[in-house]
Protein backbone atom coordinates (compact mmCIF):
# COMPACT_ATOMS: atom_id res chain seq x y z
CA UNK A 1 0.00 0.00 0.00
CA UNK A 2 1.11 3.37 -1.18
CA UNK A 3 0.69 6.00 1.85
CA UNK A 4 2.58 8.59 0.12
CA UNK A 5 1.35 9.10 -3.88
CA UNK A 6 2.14 12.57 -6.28
CA UNK A 7 1.19 12.52 -9.69
CA UNK A 8 3.73 15.47 -11.62
CA UNK A 9 3.50 17.53 -7.97
CA UNK A 10 4.72 21.10 -8.82
CA UNK A 11 5.34 24.01 -7.60
CA UNK A 12 6.70 27.35 -8.62
CA UNK A 13 7.38 30.54 -6.82
CA UNK A 14 5.96 33.07 -9.38
CA UNK A 15 8.63 32.16 -11.92
CA UNK A 16 11.15 30.47 -9.56
CA UNK A 17 11.21 26.34 -10.19
CA UNK A 18 10.81 24.95 -6.57
CA UNK A 19 10.14 21.39 -7.40
CA UNK A 20 8.68 20.35 -10.84
CA UNK A 21 6.61 16.94 -12.45
CA UNK A 22 7.68 15.11 -9.16
CA UNK A 23 6.11 11.91 -9.35
CA UNK A 24 6.70 9.45 -6.81
CA UNK A 25 5.32 7.19 -4.04
CA UNK A 26 6.41 5.96 -0.85
CA UNK A 27 5.47 2.52 0.55
CA UNK A 28 3.64 1.70 4.16
CA UNK A 29 6.08 0.65 6.59
CA UNK A 30 9.62 2.29 5.06
CA UNK A 31 11.91 4.59 5.15
CA UNK A 32 12.58 6.98 2.57
CA UNK A 33 15.24 9.02 2.16
CA UNK A 34 14.79 12.16 0.08
CA UNK A 35 18.26 13.26 -1.16
CA UNK A 36 19.53 16.67 -2.80
CA UNK A 37 21.87 19.13 -2.10
CA UNK A 38 19.97 22.76 -0.50
CA UNK A 39 17.97 24.71 -2.53
CA UNK A 40 17.08 21.26 -4.77
CA UNK A 41 13.90 21.46 -3.69
CA UNK A 42 13.55 18.80 -0.69
CA UNK A 43 11.85 21.28 1.46
CA UNK A 44 9.30 22.92 -1.17
CA UNK A 45 8.10 18.93 -1.98
CA UNK A 46 7.60 18.56 1.72
CA UNK A 47 5.86 21.66 2.55
CA UNK A 48 3.46 21.22 -0.87
CA UNK A 49 2.82 17.70 0.70
CA UNK A 50 1.91 19.34 4.39
CA UNK A 51 -0.38 21.91 2.60
CA UNK A 52 1.66 24.59 3.36
CA UNK A 53 2.39 25.46 -0.18
CA UNK A 54 -0.51 25.35 -2.69
CA UNK A 55 1.01 23.22 -5.95
CA UNK A 56 0.94 24.79 -9.24
CA UNK A 57 0.17 22.09 -10.62
CA UNK A 58 -0.21 17.90 -10.06
CA UNK A 59 -1.61 16.25 -7.24
CA UNK A 60 -0.81 14.33 -4.20
CA UNK A 61 -2.43 11.67 -1.77
CA UNK A 62 -1.65 10.66 1.39
CA UNK A 63 -2.91 8.02 2.86
CA UNK A 64 -5.62 8.04 -0.26
CA UNK A 65 -6.71 12.10 1.10
CA UNK A 66 -5.92 14.76 -1.41
CA UNK A 67 -3.67 17.19 0.35
CA UNK A 68 -5.74 20.16 -1.34
CA UNK A 69 -8.88 19.02 0.26
CA UNK A 70 -8.46 17.23 3.67
CA UNK A 71 -5.22 18.50 4.93
CA UNK A 72 -6.66 18.80 8.16
CA UNK A 73 -7.50 14.73 8.50
CA UNK A 74 -3.98 14.12 6.92
CA UNK A 75 -2.39 15.54 9.91
CA UNK A 76 -4.22 13.77 12.47
CA UNK A 77 -1.93 10.69 10.89
CA UNK A 78 0.96 12.52 9.47
CA UNK A 79 3.60 14.95 12.26
CA UNK A 80 6.40 16.82 10.56
CA UNK A 81 10.15 17.83 11.94
CA UNK A 82 10.67 21.13 10.28
CA UNK A 83 14.02 21.83 8.74
CA UNK A 84 14.56 24.84 10.70
CA UNK A 85 12.98 24.65 13.83
CA UNK A 86 11.37 27.62 15.85
CA UNK A 87 9.49 26.75 18.75
CA UNK A 88 7.63 29.10 21.41
CA UNK A 89 10.61 30.84 23.23
CA UNK A 90 8.26 31.57 26.34
CA UNK A 91 6.94 28.09 26.61
CA UNK A 92 8.41 25.75 28.51
CA UNK A 93 9.07 22.46 27.47
CA UNK A 94 6.33 20.55 29.29
CA UNK A 95 4.39 23.67 28.34
CA UNK A 96 4.93 23.03 24.63
CA UNK A 97 4.22 19.58 24.81
CA UNK A 98 1.08 19.91 26.76
CA UNK A 99 -0.12 22.78 24.33
CA UNK A 100 0.37 20.30 21.31
CA UNK A 101 -0.85 17.17 22.97
CA UNK A 102 -4.23 19.72 23.37
CA UNK A 103 -4.57 20.22 19.60
CA UNK A 104 -3.68 16.59 19.19
CA UNK A 105 -6.35 15.79 21.18
CA UNK A 106 -5.50 11.70 21.76
CA UNK A 107 -3.49 9.68 23.93
CA UNK A 108 0.21 10.62 23.95
CA UNK A 109 1.43 6.76 23.82
CA UNK A 110 5.27 7.42 22.82
CA UNK A 111 6.05 10.03 25.28
CA UNK A 112 7.52 8.42 28.55
CA UNK A 113 9.34 6.58 25.86
CA UNK A 114 10.69 9.89 23.90
CA UNK A 115 11.32 11.54 27.01
CA UNK A 116 13.90 8.85 28.22
CA UNK A 117 15.31 8.60 25.06
CA UNK A 118 15.93 12.25 24.15
CA UNK A 119 16.66 13.91 27.35
CA UNK A 120 15.20 17.58 27.44
CA UNK A 121 14.82 19.59 30.39
CA UNK A 122 11.19 20.09 30.71
CA UNK A 123 10.94 22.59 33.10
CA UNK A 124 13.19 24.77 31.29
CA UNK A 125 11.59 27.78 29.29
CA UNK A 126 12.49 27.23 24.91
CA UNK A 127 14.68 30.16 24.72
CA UNK A 128 16.94 28.76 26.98
CA UNK A 129 17.42 25.12 25.06
CA UNK A 130 20.61 24.92 22.74
CA UNK A 131 19.76 23.85 19.18
CA UNK A 132 20.02 20.42 20.23
CA UNK A 133 17.37 20.30 22.81
CA UNK A 134 15.10 21.39 20.39
CA UNK A 135 15.70 19.32 17.79
CA UNK A 136 15.38 16.60 20.45
CA UNK A 137 11.81 18.47 21.52
CA UNK A 138 10.82 18.64 18.00
CA UNK A 139 11.31 14.91 17.34
CA UNK A 140 9.27 14.24 20.81
CA UNK A 141 6.17 16.30 19.63
CA UNK A 142 6.34 14.75 16.07
CA UNK A 143 6.47 11.06 17.52
CA UNK A 144 4.68 11.37 20.98
CA UNK A 145 0.88 10.25 19.78
CA UNK A 146 2.64 7.75 17.58
CA UNK A 147 1.28 8.72 14.22
CA UNK A 148 1.46 6.17 11.23
CA UNK A 149 3.91 8.74 9.09
CA UNK A 150 6.24 11.35 10.61
CA UNK A 151 8.01 13.52 7.71
CA UNK A 152 11.39 15.08 8.78
CA UNK A 153 13.15 17.51 7.06
CA UNK A 154 16.45 16.91 7.77
CA UNK A 155 15.72 16.29 11.19
CA UNK A 156 19.84 15.23 12.86
CA UNK A 157 20.81 18.40 12.24
CA UNK A 158 22.07 19.54 15.65
CA UNK A 159 21.99 16.36 17.13
CA UNK A 160 25.61 14.95 18.23
CA UNK A 161 26.57 11.28 16.94
CA UNK A 162 25.03 9.42 19.99
CA UNK A 163 22.56 10.85 19.42
CA UNK A 164 21.85 10.32 16.17
CA UNK A 165 22.49 6.89 16.42
CA UNK A 166 19.81 6.20 19.09
CA UNK A 167 17.27 8.20 16.56
CA UNK A 168 18.13 5.83 14.70
CA UNK A 169 17.87 3.09 16.49
CA UNK A 170 14.36 4.57 17.09
CA UNK A 171 12.99 5.29 13.44
CA UNK A 172 14.03 0.96 12.84
CA UNK A 173 12.13 0.14 15.59
CA UNK A 174 9.04 2.34 14.57
CA UNK A 175 9.59 0.54 11.08
CA UNK A 176 9.58 -2.54 12.71
CA UNK A 177 6.01 -1.29 14.15
CA UNK A 178 4.57 -0.82 10.32
CA UNK A 179 5.46 3.08 10.67
CA UNK A 180 6.25 5.41 7.68
CA UNK A 181 8.74 7.49 7.01
CA UNK A 182 9.92 10.16 5.17
CA UNK A 183 12.98 11.81 5.71
CA UNK A 184 14.86 14.38 3.69
CA UNK A 185 18.25 14.90 3.90
CA UNK A 186 21.78 16.17 2.43
CA UNK A 187 23.58 13.93 4.81
CA UNK A 188 24.21 10.37 2.69
CA UNK A 189 25.92 8.74 5.45
CA UNK A 190 21.99 9.11 7.08
CA UNK A 191 20.17 7.72 4.24
CA UNK A 192 22.82 5.22 3.98
CA UNK A 193 21.85 4.23 7.54
CA UNK A 194 18.36 3.62 7.45
CA UNK A 195 16.43 4.03 4.69
CA UNK A 196 14.94 1.61 2.62
CA UNK A 197 14.41 3.39 -0.78
CA UNK A 198 16.05 6.79 -1.69
CA UNK A 199 14.90 9.74 -4.66
CA UNK A 200 17.76 11.71 -5.14
CA UNK A 201 16.40 15.57 -6.57
CA UNK A 202 18.17 18.02 -8.27
CA UNK A 203 17.57 21.59 -9.33
CA UNK A 204 13.53 20.59 -8.69
CA UNK A 205 13.71 17.64 -10.90
CA UNK A 206 13.26 13.69 -9.51
CA UNK A 207 16.70 12.01 -10.80
CA UNK A 208 16.59 8.89 -9.51
CA UNK A 209 14.06 7.43 -7.21
CA UNK A 210 15.69 3.49 -5.94
CA UNK A 211 16.23 0.81 -3.51
CA UNK A 212 19.16 1.87 -1.30
CA UNK A 213 20.72 -1.54 -1.59
CA UNK A 214 19.96 -1.94 -5.44
CA UNK A 215 22.06 1.32 -5.60
CA UNK A 216 25.02 0.22 -3.82
CA UNK A 217 25.25 -2.89 -5.36
CA UNK A 218 25.29 -1.09 -9.13
CA UNK A 219 28.68 0.78 -7.69
CA UNK A 220 30.96 -1.41 -7.31
CA UNK A 221 33.97 -0.93 -4.78
CA UNK A 222 36.01 2.16 -4.23
CA UNK A 223 39.89 1.92 -4.41
CA UNK A 224 41.87 4.37 -3.03
CA UNK A 225 46.12 2.99 -2.80
CA UNK A 226 49.53 4.89 -2.60
CA UNK A 227 52.42 3.67 -4.58
CA UNK A 228 55.89 4.30 -3.85
CA UNK A 229 56.05 5.24 -8.06
CA UNK A 230 54.59 8.26 -9.59
CA UNK A 231 50.87 7.83 -9.15
CA UNK A 232 50.66 9.35 -12.35
CA UNK A 233 52.80 5.74 -13.61
CA UNK A 234 49.77 3.83 -12.18
CA UNK A 235 47.65 2.15 -15.44
CA UNK A 236 44.19 2.84 -14.20
CA UNK A 237 40.97 2.95 -15.62
CA UNK A 238 39.69 6.70 -17.66
CA UNK A 239 38.10 8.19 -14.74
CA UNK A 240 40.78 7.27 -12.41
CA UNK A 241 41.88 10.52 -9.55
CA UNK A 242 44.90 11.43 -8.07
CA UNK A 243 44.34 13.63 -5.01
CA UNK A 244 47.24 14.60 -2.04
CA UNK A 245 49.17 11.41 -3.52
CA UNK A 246 46.47 8.60 -3.66
CA UNK A 247 44.95 7.23 -6.36
CA UNK A 248 41.45 6.77 -6.96
CA UNK A 249 39.22 4.65 -8.73
CA UNK A 250 35.56 2.32 -8.59
CA UNK A 251 35.99 -1.15 -9.42
CA UNK A 252 33.19 -2.65 -10.64
CA UNK A 253 32.76 -6.29 -10.40
CA UNK A 254 36.72 -7.18 -11.08
CA UNK A 255 38.81 -6.50 -8.30
CA UNK A 256 40.59 -9.53 -9.05
CA UNK A 257 42.15 -8.34 -11.84
CA UNK A 258 43.20 -4.98 -10.21
CA UNK A 259 44.58 -6.80 -7.05
CA UNK A 260 46.99 -8.60 -9.82
CA UNK A 261 47.61 -5.48 -11.76
CA UNK A 262 48.87 -3.73 -8.04
CA UNK A 263 51.30 -5.96 -7.40
CA UNK A 264 53.88 -4.79 -10.24
CA UNK A 265 53.96 -1.61 -8.20
CA UNK A 266 55.09 -0.70 -4.52
CA UNK A 267 51.83 -0.58 -2.27
CA UNK A 268 52.55 1.67 0.30
CA UNK A 269 48.69 1.66 1.89
CA UNK A 270 44.97 0.58 0.11
CA UNK A 271 41.67 1.03 1.06
CA UNK A 272 39.25 -1.19 -0.37
CA UNK A 273 35.41 0.06 0.40
CA UNK A 274 31.76 0.04 -0.20
CA UNK A 275 30.45 2.91 -2.63
CA UNK A 276 28.90 4.29 -0.16
CA UNK A 277 25.99 6.68 -1.61
CA UNK A 278 28.19 9.75 -1.18
CA UNK A 279 30.22 8.71 -4.12
CA UNK A 280 26.46 7.48 -6.26
CA UNK A 281 25.29 11.11 -5.11
CA UNK A 282 28.48 13.10 -5.96
CA UNK A 283 27.97 10.91 -9.67
CA UNK A 284 25.00 11.71 -10.10
CA UNK A 285 25.79 15.34 -9.54
CA UNK A 286 28.62 15.31 -11.64
CA UNK A 287 26.59 14.11 -14.73
CA UNK B 1 -15.12 18.78 14.10
CA UNK B 2 -15.67 19.13 17.45
CA UNK B 3 -11.84 19.96 18.10
CA UNK B 4 -13.06 23.46 16.66
CA UNK B 5 -15.33 23.95 19.65
CA UNK B 6 -12.09 22.79 22.11
CA UNK B 7 -10.60 26.66 21.14
CA UNK B 8 -7.25 25.42 22.28
CA UNK B 9 -5.36 28.21 20.60
CA UNK B 10 -7.51 30.76 21.87
CA UNK B 11 -7.43 29.37 25.05
CA UNK B 12 -3.50 29.27 24.52
CA UNK B 13 -3.55 32.64 22.99
CA UNK B 14 -5.19 34.08 26.55
CA UNK B 15 -2.45 32.22 28.76
CA UNK B 16 0.47 34.16 26.13
CA UNK B 17 -1.06 37.40 26.89
CA UNK B 18 -2.21 37.09 30.64
CA UNK B 19 1.09 39.40 31.84
CA UNK B 20 0.18 41.87 28.91
CA UNK B 21 -3.88 42.40 30.23
CA UNK B 22 -2.82 42.52 33.67
CA UNK B 23 -0.34 45.02 33.11
CA UNK B 24 -2.38 47.19 30.23
CA UNK B 25 -5.56 47.12 32.66
CA UNK B 26 -3.02 48.30 35.55
CA UNK B 27 -1.78 50.46 33.32
CA UNK B 28 -4.78 52.16 32.33
CA UNK B 29 -7.19 52.11 35.54
CA UNK B 30 -3.64 54.42 36.74
CA UNK B 31 -4.38 56.59 34.02
CA UNK B 32 -7.99 56.90 34.59
CA UNK B 33 -7.54 57.56 38.30
CA UNK B 34 -4.96 59.89 37.36
CA UNK B 35 -7.02 62.30 35.02
CA UNK B 36 -10.46 61.95 36.95
CA UNK B 37 -8.54 62.71 39.85
CA UNK B 38 -6.96 66.04 38.48
CA UNK B 39 -10.62 67.29 37.68
CA UNK B 40 -10.92 69.25 41.13
CA UNK B 41 -7.93 70.93 40.65
CA UNK B 42 -8.86 72.05 37.03
CA UNK B 43 -12.73 72.88 37.57
CA UNK B 44 -12.36 75.98 38.50
CA UNK B 45 -9.75 77.33 35.24
CA UNK B 46 -11.39 75.30 33.47
CA UNK B 47 -14.76 77.71 34.35
CA UNK B 48 -13.09 80.30 33.68
CA UNK B 49 -11.61 79.36 30.15
CA UNK B 50 -15.20 78.75 29.23
CA UNK B 51 -16.61 82.07 29.65
CA UNK B 52 -12.93 83.48 28.02
CA UNK B 53 -14.64 81.74 24.91
CA UNK B 54 -11.52 79.70 24.51
CA UNK B 55 -13.43 76.49 23.83
CA UNK B 56 -14.64 77.92 20.89
CA UNK B 57 -11.33 77.15 18.70
CA UNK B 58 -11.15 73.60 20.25
CA UNK B 59 -14.66 72.69 19.53
CA UNK B 60 -13.59 72.23 15.92
CA UNK B 61 -11.52 69.58 16.46
CA UNK B 62 -13.63 67.54 19.38
CA UNK B 63 -17.02 68.14 19.11
CA UNK B 64 -20.16 69.81 21.20
CA UNK B 65 -18.95 67.98 23.74
CA UNK B 66 -15.81 71.21 24.21
CA UNK B 67 -18.29 73.12 25.45
CA UNK B 68 -18.57 70.84 28.33
CA UNK B 69 -15.37 70.91 29.36
CA UNK B 70 -15.83 72.52 32.58
CA UNK B 71 -18.00 69.74 33.74
CA UNK B 72 -16.97 66.54 35.12
CA UNK B 73 -18.76 64.25 32.69
CA UNK B 74 -16.80 66.31 29.57
CA UNK B 75 -13.64 66.62 31.28
CA UNK B 76 -13.52 62.52 31.52
CA UNK B 77 -14.67 62.63 28.12
CA UNK B 78 -12.16 64.52 26.15
CA UNK B 79 -9.57 63.62 28.62
CA UNK B 80 -9.55 60.40 29.48
CA UNK B 81 -12.17 58.48 26.70
CA UNK B 82 -11.53 60.66 23.39
CA UNK B 83 -7.68 60.25 23.64
CA UNK B 84 -6.22 57.83 26.01
CA UNK B 85 -9.61 55.36 25.06
CA UNK B 86 -10.22 55.58 21.80
CA UNK B 87 -6.88 56.30 20.70
CA UNK B 88 -4.10 55.28 22.58
CA UNK B 89 -6.11 52.21 24.03
CA UNK B 90 -7.21 51.43 20.20
CA UNK B 91 -3.55 51.53 19.22
CA UNK B 92 -2.40 49.45 22.06
CA UNK B 93 -4.77 46.95 21.10
CA UNK B 94 -4.63 47.29 16.98
CA UNK B 95 -0.84 47.07 18.05
CA UNK B 96 -0.83 43.65 19.78
CA UNK B 97 -3.59 41.96 17.25
CA UNK B 98 -1.53 43.17 14.15
CA UNK B 99 1.34 41.01 15.49
CA UNK B 100 -0.89 37.68 16.35
CA UNK B 101 0.03 35.92 13.12
CA UNK B 102 2.56 37.75 11.09
CA UNK B 103 4.50 37.00 14.49
CA UNK B 104 4.38 33.56 13.95
CA UNK B 105 5.04 33.25 9.91
CA UNK B 106 8.05 36.01 10.74
CA UNK B 107 8.98 33.64 13.80
CA UNK B 108 8.13 30.54 11.98
CA UNK B 109 6.53 28.94 14.80
CA UNK B 110 3.55 28.61 11.95
CA UNK B 111 5.26 25.53 10.66
CA UNK B 112 4.83 23.72 13.96
CA UNK B 113 1.41 24.81 14.92
CA UNK B 114 -0.05 23.88 11.42
CA UNK B 115 1.65 20.42 11.74
CA UNK B 116 -0.95 19.68 14.10
CA UNK B 117 -4.91 18.30 12.61
CA UNK B 118 -6.27 22.22 12.92
CA UNK B 119 -7.53 24.13 9.95
CA UNK B 120 -6.23 27.32 9.01
CA UNK B 121 -9.46 28.87 9.53
CA UNK B 122 -8.92 27.92 12.42
CA UNK B 123 -6.06 29.23 13.27
CA UNK B 124 -7.51 32.76 12.73
CA UNK B 125 -10.07 32.73 14.55
CA UNK B 126 -9.50 31.47 17.52
CA UNK B 127 -6.42 34.08 17.72
CA UNK B 128 -9.42 36.70 17.50
CA UNK B 129 -11.31 35.09 20.40
CA UNK B 130 -8.34 34.60 22.19
CA UNK B 131 -7.51 38.32 22.25
CA UNK B 132 -11.09 39.03 22.83
CA UNK B 133 -10.61 38.56 26.69
CA UNK B 134 -8.10 41.14 27.04
CA UNK B 135 -9.62 43.61 24.98
CA UNK B 136 -12.85 43.30 27.96
CA UNK B 137 -10.61 43.01 31.23
CA UNK B 138 -8.69 46.24 30.27
CA UNK B 139 -12.31 47.58 29.41
CA UNK B 140 -14.31 47.03 32.62
CA UNK B 141 -11.22 47.14 34.87
CA UNK B 142 -10.89 51.06 34.07
CA UNK B 143 -14.83 51.06 34.24
CA UNK B 144 -14.03 49.95 38.05
CA UNK B 145 -11.72 52.44 38.30
CA UNK B 146 -13.31 55.30 37.04
CA UNK B 147 -16.63 54.46 39.08
CA UNK B 148 -13.58 54.34 42.20
CA UNK B 149 -12.30 57.76 41.68
CA UNK B 150 -15.86 59.37 41.11
CA UNK B 151 -17.15 57.93 44.82
CA UNK B 152 -13.43 59.11 46.49
CA UNK B 153 -13.81 62.91 44.85
CA UNK B 154 -17.35 62.92 45.10
CA UNK B 155 -18.42 64.19 41.83
CA UNK B 156 -21.68 63.35 39.90
CA UNK B 157 -21.67 60.62 37.26
CA UNK B 158 -24.25 58.19 36.11
CA UNK B 159 -22.85 54.99 36.52
CA UNK B 160 -25.54 53.32 33.88
CA UNK B 161 -24.28 56.07 31.67
CA UNK B 162 -21.21 54.91 32.16
CA UNK B 163 -21.67 50.99 32.16
CA UNK B 164 -23.40 51.58 28.80
CA UNK B 165 -20.60 53.85 27.48
CA UNK B 166 -17.89 50.84 28.19
CA UNK B 167 -20.42 48.65 26.90
CA UNK B 168 -20.88 50.94 23.50
CA UNK B 169 -16.99 50.92 23.41
CA UNK B 170 -16.55 47.13 22.57
CA UNK B 171 -17.97 46.73 18.99
CA UNK B 172 -15.35 49.80 18.45
CA UNK B 173 -12.34 47.40 19.70
CA UNK B 174 -13.46 44.54 17.81
CA UNK B 175 -13.64 46.12 14.54
CA UNK B 176 -10.39 47.21 15.65
CA UNK B 177 -8.95 43.49 16.61
CA UNK B 178 -10.56 42.38 13.14
CA UNK B 179 -8.75 45.25 10.93
CA UNK B 180 -5.43 44.29 12.71
CA UNK B 181 -5.72 40.57 12.26
CA UNK B 182 -6.80 41.32 8.35
CA UNK B 183 -3.28 43.31 8.54
CA UNK B 184 -1.12 40.49 10.68
CA UNK B 185 -2.93 37.52 8.07
CA UNK B 186 -1.62 39.51 5.44
CA UNK B 187 2.09 41.34 6.42
CA UNK B 188 4.54 38.94 7.22
CA UNK B 189 6.38 41.09 9.55
CA UNK B 190 4.89 41.75 12.78
CA UNK B 191 6.55 45.20 13.07
CA UNK B 192 5.57 46.31 9.79
CA UNK B 193 2.13 45.25 10.21
CA UNK B 194 1.52 46.53 13.70
CA UNK B 195 2.99 49.89 12.08
CA UNK B 196 0.94 49.84 8.90
CA UNK B 197 -1.84 48.99 11.75
CA UNK B 198 -1.18 52.95 14.00
CA UNK B 199 -1.04 54.23 10.17
CA UNK B 200 -4.10 52.98 9.48
CA UNK B 201 -5.96 54.49 12.48
CA UNK B 202 -4.42 58.11 12.60
CA UNK B 203 -4.82 58.04 9.12
CA UNK B 204 -8.85 57.11 9.65
CA UNK B 205 -8.71 59.60 12.84
CA UNK B 206 -7.56 62.52 11.00
CA UNK B 207 -9.68 61.90 8.05
CA UNK B 208 -12.74 62.20 11.12
CA UNK B 209 -11.07 65.11 12.36
CA UNK B 210 -11.32 67.02 8.90
CA UNK B 211 -14.97 66.18 8.10
CA UNK B 212 -15.16 67.77 11.37
CA UNK B 213 -13.55 70.66 10.85
CA UNK B 214 -13.71 71.32 7.10
CA UNK B 215 -17.17 72.20 5.51
CA UNK B 216 -17.10 70.43 2.20
CA UNK B 217 -15.62 67.40 3.80
CA UNK B 218 -18.23 66.52 6.22
CA UNK B 219 -19.44 63.22 4.45
CA UNK B 220 -16.21 61.34 4.28
CA UNK B 221 -16.01 60.70 7.74
CA UNK B 222 -17.92 57.94 8.06
CA UNK B 223 -14.72 55.96 6.29
CA UNK B 224 -13.21 56.02 9.79
CA UNK B 225 -14.00 53.94 12.77
CA UNK B 226 -13.91 56.51 15.17
CA UNK B 227 -16.82 58.56 13.46
CA UNK B 228 -19.03 55.33 15.16
CA UNK B 229 -18.18 55.16 18.59
CA UNK B 230 -18.94 58.76 20.48
CA UNK B 231 -18.15 58.41 24.32
CA UNK B 232 -19.90 61.79 25.05
CA UNK B 233 -23.37 60.72 23.64
CA UNK B 234 -23.70 57.88 25.96
CA UNK B 235 -21.80 59.37 28.82
CA UNK B 236 -23.57 62.13 29.05
CA UNK B 237 -27.20 61.11 27.93
CA UNK B 238 -26.94 58.11 27.86
CA UNK B 239 -27.59 57.07 24.30
CA UNK B 240 -26.18 54.02 22.54
CA UNK B 241 -26.44 54.03 19.15
CA UNK B 242 -27.18 51.01 17.67
CA UNK B 243 -26.83 51.61 14.18
CA UNK B 244 -23.31 52.69 14.57
CA UNK B 245 -22.80 49.68 16.59
CA UNK B 246 -24.21 47.74 13.89
CA UNK B 247 -21.72 49.14 11.21
CA UNK B 248 -18.46 48.29 13.90
CA UNK B 249 -19.57 44.83 13.95
CA UNK B 250 -19.95 44.44 10.23
CA UNK B 251 -16.64 46.06 9.93
CA UNK B 252 -15.43 43.29 12.18
CA UNK B 253 -17.56 40.03 10.42
CA UNK B 254 -16.36 41.69 6.68
CA UNK B 255 -12.73 42.49 8.10
CA UNK B 256 -12.48 38.52 9.83
CA UNK B 257 -14.27 36.80 6.65
CA UNK B 258 -11.67 38.40 4.45
CA UNK B 259 -9.04 37.35 6.65
CA UNK B 260 -10.24 33.78 6.84
CA UNK B 261 -10.19 33.91 3.29
CA UNK B 262 -6.85 35.12 2.39
CA UNK B 263 -5.41 33.19 5.27
CA UNK B 264 -6.67 29.85 3.87
CA UNK B 265 -4.83 30.40 0.18
CA UNK B 266 -1.49 31.91 1.47
CA UNK B 267 1.25 30.26 0.69
CA UNK B 268 3.30 29.59 4.15
CA UNK B 269 7.30 29.83 2.77
CA UNK B 270 10.62 29.14 4.64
Amino acid sequence: MNVIETNNLTKYYGKIKGVEDLTLSVKKGEIFGFLGPNGAGKTTTIRTLLGYLTPTRGSATIFGRNIEDDIVEIKREVAYIPGDLNIYSHMTGKEFLNYFAALRNREMTLLNELLVIFDVPLDRKLKGYSKGMKQKIGIIQAFMDDPEMVIMDEPTSGLDPLLQQKFYDFLIKQKKRGKTMFLSSHILGEVDRVCDRVGIIRDGNLIALEDVETLKSKRGKKIRLKIKEKPETFAGPKDMKVKDGWIEFIAINDIDSWIKKFSKYTIQDLVISDFSLEDIFIHYYED
Amino acid sequence: MQDIFRFRIAIQTILDYKKTTITLTLLFMLISVMYAGMFPAFKEPLEEMGETGLFDSFSNFFGPATFDMATYVGFLNLELYQIFWMIILGIVIGFIAASIVSKEIEGKTIDLLMSNPVSRKQIVFEKFIGLIPMTLIINFGTMLAVIGITIVIGEELDFGNLFLTHVASVPYFLAILGIAILISVIINEKMKASITFIALLMGMYVIETMSKTVPDYESIGVVSITHYFVPYDTLKFGDFNIGSALILICVTTVCMVISLIYFEHKDITV
